[in-house]
């Protein structure tokens, strides 16, 4: 009997006991530090001396300094431009890739290299692209010396098109403005006609000094019909590139999720005649829809907390043109002088977590919660 | 009439289009950065796909240079009594006469000052020109190319690993090519420079992956810090995988079949915290590391654990998300199996270390490479925690130290590009190897509901 009992009692410690490490870490790295942070966000902690009580001046401070407004105007920015444009690019790569061609699993494991690497490597690449002898500059300039020739070949391309489509439409066939082969037919031919010019001397690409965007060290901002809305261009450019390393990731997701589409719901919509852009919007979009809730909280949550690009670039921008909110709490604790602002950097970071529950809540309400298939 | 056929051609070749210029933008910039990590000068303008360092010819001058030397063709070094015979050709209009360079061995080597502390001794000592002579002429129709050949030969009694060279003409004389391309042009073109005449094949293609670990090392021990952040990674990566593992499939299995009371009340817990960023939560983690974890560290005699492995490890031990795919993997499998173990009388531990965790064998595999990847990525807590010596350095921050290094002045772009190429390869060889795995992580936490 009492060899029973004990065994009784192992069993019912037995979740605990294997729970044990996960609940150590969960509880002193998770719990203990948020409900810490939530006290010295009412104190005046500089990491050496005890702690005083201050009340809510810190949260009142930190909305008068104004690298914390900077780095929360800059953090939303950051968070609506990079979610809106990865999520949009994913779903239109996974539609795209979505199809039954040969060798298709190269392209996919090439669109995902970028997400395998660390952020250190993708920001350190990327500032070397950015240099203002760097790629992208170069890229700009060809582009600006060879915008003429690509818009000739573009309205060379649009006529064409439009004129075989109103050819066919002419003898009363039935076909889309983008019928497939013929667009591919009009851009070959264009292609054709304006290199041939390019090569025989007809048109020669405009005369351009070359482009000196400097990138990083700069306070300038962009775009400037926005007004206070624009964001720093080095911000900028770290959207950019934050946006090409976690579109991937997430069309990987997206199709997945596409695969999962029950096949039956093309065909019945094919059978009444949606057109392909009628089947998107009204088969594939809704379907996909748990997937976007999940891609994008992934991103809100992934975005808000942009702190390493920051970080690595370091002195090469100047802080009001990057700054963050998390770099903002690392910078708070860490500064290069003065003394540590535990207290404030703590605020600031309850303002974050707050920040980041409020907005993942707002984007369930919007979007619809779709846990309820667990 | 846009017959079926055709029509289905053509969409093929539009979406092969779509792919090819998809990869141009993901790849570009890395197919780009790798070549240029092997360049003289990664941002030269305008940028160009032209790497000497990939000319075969090159490779054969690289290799045939140094063997003449009396080194080895690969590594390179240019032997005791090593002659090395180097030709040499320019271009002068019409009207010139052409005149024969002047060949320096100058005191010089790759890296700056603090490099020329390693070097015992200088090539610009020992090494003697010899022969300098003009072995052929051939007329153009508006001007002449003039080849000179000269040789090198190393007087000193040991072997030389760096012989570098400028030579310099007059003003207006072209240079068109030589027997190895010179590293840089100088001076408006009037001086071709070389870094290493006897390099050898490897140091001569990968000169800024060897500067990465030549030019780093440790002021207090002397080691390659390169070489040392790597083993300090794969430390770091091999002892989190096996907590991960382990801890994530106990705590996975505890909350996927075990029914407890704070069950619930856990798994809320942890998505909470899996939102909450890192850098809200890190103020109190630093100081539980500085103080030694409630001061429980002292028990072993340690009173900080800022600076070690032990705190990065401690505080890393598993993940909210590595509980998270396990939980879901143990909720997949049927009832059934540990159900007739449990009607034997089989305790928790046993079903949990006998049946489960044997089973659990392709999530574990999964988790394996997603767990390694994110250590091995991992930034923000280790630049945290580990700020001295830098012999301590995982190699993320390692890097980052690598760029303040050769970022100083002005950007020397290579040995940055280089090393951080050497720092990507782990993970992208498992990435190719083991792509599934990485798919199916992302579609375990992408089953989240």
């Amino acid at each position: 009997m009492r060899r029973r009992s004990s065994q009784g009692l192992g069993e019912r410690l037995a979740p605990y006991v294997l729970l044990a490490p996960f609940l150590f870490t969960l509880i002193v790295f998770f719990g203990y530090a948020f409900v810490r942070v939530f006290y010295f966000s009412f104190t005046d902690y500089d990491l050496f001396a005890t702690p005083k009580w201050v009340g809510l001046k810190n949260y009142l401070n930190i909305f008068r300094d104004i690298d914390f407004t900077l780095a929360m105007k800059h953090s939303l920015t950051f968070m609506l431009v990079v979610t809106t444009a990865q999520t949009v690019l994913a779903l239109v790569l996974a539609l795209v890739l979505n199809q039954r061609i040969r060798g298709i699993n190269f392209f996919r494991a090439a669109y995902y290299m970028p997400s395998v690497t660390s952020s250190v490597v993708i920001t350190l690449i990327f500032i070397w692209f950015f240099q203002r002898r760097g790629v992208m500059n170069f890229l700009i300039s060809k582009f600006q010396e060879y915008r003429g020739i690509v818009g000739l070949f573009l309205l060379l391309a649009a006529a064409l098109q439009l004129s075989l489509v109103g050819w066919e439409k002419l003898r009363r066939r039935p076909v889309s403005l983008f019928e497939p082969s013929f667009l591919f037919l009009s851009l070959l031919l264009s292609f054709i006609v304006v290199f041939s010019a390019v090569r025989f001397g007809l048109l020669t690409p405009r005369e351009v000094a070359p482009v000196d965007i400097i990138w990083f060290n700069t306070t300038k901002k962009w775009p400037n019909f926005l007004g206070s809305l624009a964001f720093p261009v080095p911000l900028g450019a770290i959207m950019l590139f934050n946006i090409w390393t976690t579109a991937p990731t997430f069309m990987l997701l997206y199709l997945a999720g596409l695969q999962d589409i029950p096949r039956e719901l093309y065909e019945a919509a094919a059978v009444d005649g949606a057109e392909r852009w009628h089947m998107i919007r009204y088969i594939v979009i809704p379907q996909l829809k748990p997937i976007t809730f999940l891609v994008v909280t992934m991103g809100l949550i992934g975005t808000l907390q942009m702190f390493d690009q920051v970080a690595i670039l370091g002195g090469q921008a100047p802080r009001q043109s990057t700054i963050t909110l998390a770099y903002y709490i690392y910078s708070n604790i860490f500064p290069s002088s003065a003394t540590p602002r535990v207290g404030m950097a703590s605020a600031a970071a309850m303002f974050l977590a707050i920040l980041t529950s409020v907005i993942v809540y707002i984007q369930r309400k919007v979007l619809g919660e779709e846990g309820d298939h667990a | 009439m846009p017959s079926l056929q055709r029509r289905r051609w053509a969409n093929v070749a539009a979406i092969y289009c779509f792919l090819l210029l998809f990869s141009v933008a993901f790849m570009g910039p890395f197919v780009f950065a790798l070549l240029s990590s092997l360049k003289d000068n990664p941002t030269g303008w305008p940028p160009s796909l032209v790497v000497n360092q990939l000319k075969p010819s090159n490779w054969a001058a690289a290799y045939r240079l140094a063997k003449e030397g009396g080194g080895s063709g690969l590594m390179g070094g240019l032997g005791p009594g090593g002659q090395i015979s180097f030709e040499i050709t320019y271009y002068t209009q019409a009207g010139q006469e052409p005149a024969p360079p002047e060949v320096v061995i100058p005191r010089r080597v790759i890296g700056g000052a603090a490099q020329a502390l390693r070097v015992e001794h200088w090539a610009s000592d020992y090494v003697q020109v010899v022969d300098l002579q003009e072995v052929g002429r051939e007329p153009l129709e508006d001007g002449l190319l003039t080849t000179y050949r000269f040789t090198l030969v190393n007087t000193a009694p040991v072997t030389l690993g760096e012989v570098p060279m400028d030579l310099t003409v007059p003003m207006r004389q072209q240079f068109v090519s030589a027997t190895l391309a010179p590293n840089r042009i100088e001076r408006l073109g009037r001086t071709q420079s070389w870094n290493n005449v006897s390099a050898g094949l490897l140091p001569y293609v990968f000169a800024n992956y060897a500067r990465v670990f030549r030019e780093n090392y440790s002021v207090s021990t002397g080691k390659q810090l390169f070489t040392l952040w790597i083993r300090n990674s794969l430390f770091l990566a091999a002892v989190r995988v096996l907590t991960t593992l382990l801890f994530a499939s106990m705590a996975g299995y505890a909350l996927a079949r075990l029914r407890f009371p704070g069950r619930t009340g856990i798994f809320a817990f942890m998505l909470f915290s899996m939102m909450i960023p890192g850098q809200v939560t890190f103020i109190s983690n630093y100081l539980v590391l500085r103080d030694g974890i409630f001061g429980l560290s002292k028990l072993f005699g340690v009173s900080t654990l800022l600076n070690t492995y032990s705190g990065l490890i401690i505080s890393g031990l598993v993940g909210a998300s590595s509980v998270f795919i396990m939980k879901q993997f143990f909720e997949r499998l049927p009832a059934s199996l540990e159900e007739s173990a449990r009607i034997d009388g089989a305790s928790t531990y046993t079903i949990f270390w006998r049946i489960m965790f044997p089973l659990a064998r392709p999530a574990l595999g999964a988790l394996t490479i997603l767990t390694f990847q994110s250590v091995w990525n991992e930034f923000f807590w280790p630049l945290v925690v580990i700020t001295s010596p830098a012999d301590k350095y995982p190699l993320t921050i390692g890097l980052l130290n690598l760029q303040r290094a050769y970022g100083a002045a002005t950007f020397d772009w290579g040995p940055i590009l280089a090393g951080t190429f050497i720092s990507a390869l782990p993970v992208l060889v498992l990435f190719i190897v083991f792509q599934q795995y990485f798919v199916e992580g992302i579609s375990f936490t992408g089953t989240k509901g």
